[in-house]
């Protein structure tokens, strides 16, 4: 009776996350995932045209090359961020003063709007009067102005921005693990002769693992769902060098550049079945990540 | 209350507050927005952000002085209108009275979101208003009446054609990559260059510029061939060519590739860049968003051989429209009456909003009060074509396809009839599905659609 009065209360306590996950979560998908076998632009006939639209898929260059784009784009944001955020999170964990200040500083981008983040990278990378290469062509290190928005840069332009946004956040989350292990093992380790950088390398990271393995893990869905800053700063272009796989999903559900008509078509049945398929890609790559990095766990 | 109590009713509270908002509105009384006191409460959404203080003080007058109990609340929205108008539809919020647009209008209407107008128009509005197919009627109904109508021009700046000894504005595609390149010659050192297009999105860009050069030169500004009522992209070979020839040439500001149109008029207005295409808009927003340091004037777009064989496109016919889930659909009939009236359509023009398409406005209505404002006033070129059917292409957009030709080249044939063949089927299924109507026209020409509305 006891038990079951627990398991009441327990679920009672879970009912309105699951009610608001059902509504909010799962339905839309729901939604969504009925659309992936209908020929349907928002508005009209939906036209059942069963696994049409992923066929299409297959051979869908463009999205393609949108996957391919999101694997350069997320493989260089975590590159760049998780490292930079471990070294962050190690340097402002000591005792420096005004760590706090730092702390707050290096997470302020991780709050600030897209729209306001879009203006003030713009300011910086545009090609014409751009602060970047007014600077650079100051100290006479670029020969001539360098288009970071253009063809040739803007993959890396976006990497670097979303490296700005994300790397307070993980720094946060790398204080907190790092705030986890015992001050006693450093001790030990120091009275066993190892250095700083021994120690970071053999107490600080392996006793890190586990929730390195799931920042990690974070950051990875982050990047390969990412495209908000993508789309404030280049809108996926030029001619698609930037654009990833979410926002290409984004454009067919709320299509809106262009003047004409035509640009107006939402694909709502096509777009379902390419975003069913960007969540299979996410997932496998995020499943095959938390196998490979079970090692990490070993001192859970 | 015990703690099973106290439980039950947080999460019927939680449940309550969740299906709430989730769930439609079927009774009119129940909306939000809707009756405040004894208030009639209705809300109207716009993009437009050019005229938005003067829409806001006419809201306000009428909010103050109309007796019918009606108050408007005014929502002026940023580039999401579209997709926040969809949300609102979906989410049973929608506003009671719709901006539509020329691009907007259909897609709108195909949705359902608009309601018909038809039974609140008396003989005299229906006179003074025109019909115009697809742009405010669909099906013999009425979902929208004209205000103002956009022309397409050449925007150029005076002094930098002064500086390089151009004369007048281009009228040829030639001309207009060899005065892009003179204006380059001589102002490169300073930061000036000849032409610019905000290429960040294509289809905004080449919507504004291959465009207008490809209607004045008598041809469909979207690759509509409307006498054969096909696809054909091959005219705008020579236009795509001339634009790759300015960007070789080293005619177009750096960065053109990711230039949004704001960044682009602020360079325009500090004297940088020497020509571009765009609407009529501009004027004001030379006037006020971005008060202009040159001389500048507005052209006729070039056409591609200096021929004028068709019109260039004046874009409008739509204005306001009433939207279907409304359940104050009189109390929006009464504030889009207001709107209409004549003293705000006339106030509309003079203050240089827009160029009135109503013609007993024209009529009365004075000269724009903004600077460059001429340029861009109906000539014997302008006038409206119809409109085309929008298809659901797949693969990329024809806009994509050029512009990525204009950076990296190609083979530009092969591009074209790629495109002619990939709408030509997205055509083929839209008719077969009955999405859209396109039957030949043998007699269609061009030229009859220009001068109907010249100032």
């Amino acid at each position: 009776m006891r038990k079951t009065k627990e398991l009441a209360f327990s679920y009672g306590f879970l009912m309105p996350s699951l009610a608001l996950t059902l509504v909010l979560g799962i339905y839309p998908i729901a939604w969504a995932m009925r659309y992936m076998f209908y020929d349907y632009k928002g508005y009209g006939k939906q036209t059942f045209i069963g696994l049409d639209n992923f066929a299409r898929v297959m051979r869908d260059g463009e999205f393609w090359h949108a996957v391919s784009n999101t694997f350069v784009y997320a493989g260089g944001k975590l590159a760049l961020s998780i490292p930079f955020a471990l070294l962050l999170a190690v340097v402002l964990n000591r005792g420096l003063r005004g760590r706090q200040i730092l702390r707050a500083v290096f997470f302020l981008p991780t709050i600030v709007s897209t729209a306001v983040m879009a203006v003030v990278f713009f300011a910086i990378f545009n090609a014409y009067n751009g602060v970047l290469n007014q600077f650079l062509l100051k100290y006479k290190l670029i020969g001539g102005a360098v288009d970071w928005l253009g063809a040739d840069h803007a993959m890396m332009t976006v990497v670097l921005v979303s490296v700005w946004g994300a790397v307070g956040n993980y720094m946060l989350l790398f204080i907190a693990g790092l705030q986890n292990i015992p001050a006693d093992v450093y001790e030990s380790a120091s009275l066993d002769g190892a250095n700083k950088l021994q120690q970071f390398r053999y107490v600080t990271v392996p006793m890190l693992g586990p929730v390195m393995q799931m920042i990690v893990m974070l950051a990875i869905i982050n990047a390969l769902k990412g495209y908000e800053s993508i789309m404030v700063l280049t809108d996926g272009g030029p001619i698609g060098k930037t654009n990833v796989m979410f926002l290409y999903v984004y454009k067919l559900f709320f299509p809106t550049a262009g003047t004409g008509a035509a640009s107006q078509i939402q694909e709502i049945g096509y777009g379902s079945a390419v975003a069913f398929v960007t969540a299979i890609i996410v997932g496998l790559i995020t499943l095959l990540y938390y196998f490979g990095s079970k090692r990490m766990n070993r001192y859970a | 209350m015990n703690k099973k109590q106290l439980m039950l009713a947080a999460l019927s509270a939680t449940l309550a507050g969740s299906l709430a908002a989730c769930s439609g509105k079927d009774s009119a009384d129940g909306r939000d927005g809707g009756a405040a006191g004894d208030k009639t409460k209705i809300v109207y959404w716009t993009g437009d952000r050019h005229d938005s203080e003067f829409i806001k003080e006419k809201v306000d007058d009428f909010n103050r002085t109309n007796t019918d109990g009606i108050e408007v609340e005014l929502v002026v929205k940023g580039d999401d209108f579209d997709q926040a108008l969809d949300m609102s539809f979906q989410t049973s919020e929608a506003p009671d009275v719709i901006r539509v647009k020329e691009n907007t209008i259909q897609t709108f209407y195909k949705k359902g979101y608009l309601a018909p107008i038809d039974d609140y128009l008396s003989d005299e509005l229906r006179a003074k208003f025109p019909q115009m197919d697809a742009l405010n009627s669909f099906d013999g109904k009425r979902y929208s009446l004209p205000n103002y109508g956009t022309t397409m021009r050449l925007i150029y700046n005076k002094e930098l054609f002064q500086k390089a000894g151009i004369a007048n504005p281009p009228t040829t595609l030639a001309e207009l990559v060899s005065d892009a390149k003179k204006i380059t010659a001589v102002g490169k050192a300073n930061g000036e260059y000849g032409f610019a297009q905000n290429f960040k999105s294509p289809g905004s860009a080449l919507g504004r510029s291959a465009r207008v050069i490809a209607e004045i030169s008598g041809f469909g500004g979207f690759g509509y061939d409307f006498k054969a009522a096909r696809y054909d992209f091959t005219p705008f070979k020579p236009i795509i060519e001339a634009f790759k020839q300015m960007r070789d040439d080293g005619s177009m500001l750096p960065g053109v590739e990711s230039l949004d149109i704001d960044p682009l008029r602020a360079q325009f207005a500090e004297g940088k860049i020497g020509m571009y295409l765009s609407f009529s808009a501009e004027a004001g927003v030379y006037q006020s968003q971005f008060p202009a340091k040159i001389e500048w004037a507005a052209a006729p777009a070039p056409s591609i051989d200096g021929n004028v064989k068709g019109a260039s496109g004046f874009l409008g016919g739509q204005w306001l429209a009433i939207s279907s889930q409304s359940a104050h659909k009189d109390a929006a009939w009464t504030f889009m009456s207001y709107m209409y009236g004549d003293p705000i359509l006339q106030q509309y023009q003079e203050k240089g909003f827009g160029i009135s398409m109503v013609p007993s406005v024209s009529e009365v209505a004075a000269k724009p009060e903004v600077y460059g404002i001429d340029g861009f006033l109906p000539n014997a070129h302008d006038g409206v074509w119809p409109v085309y059917p929008a298809v659901p292409v797949q693969g990329a957009k024809s806009d994509d396809v050029f512009f990525k030709y204009i950076l990296d080249g190609g083979d530009l044939d092969a591009l074209i009839a790629d495109l002619n063949k990939r709408y030509t089927t997205a055509l083929d299924a839209a008719i077969a599905s009955g999405d859209v109507v396109a039957e030949p026209d043998a007699d269609f020409d061009p030229a009859k659609l220009a001068g109907q509305y010249a100032s």
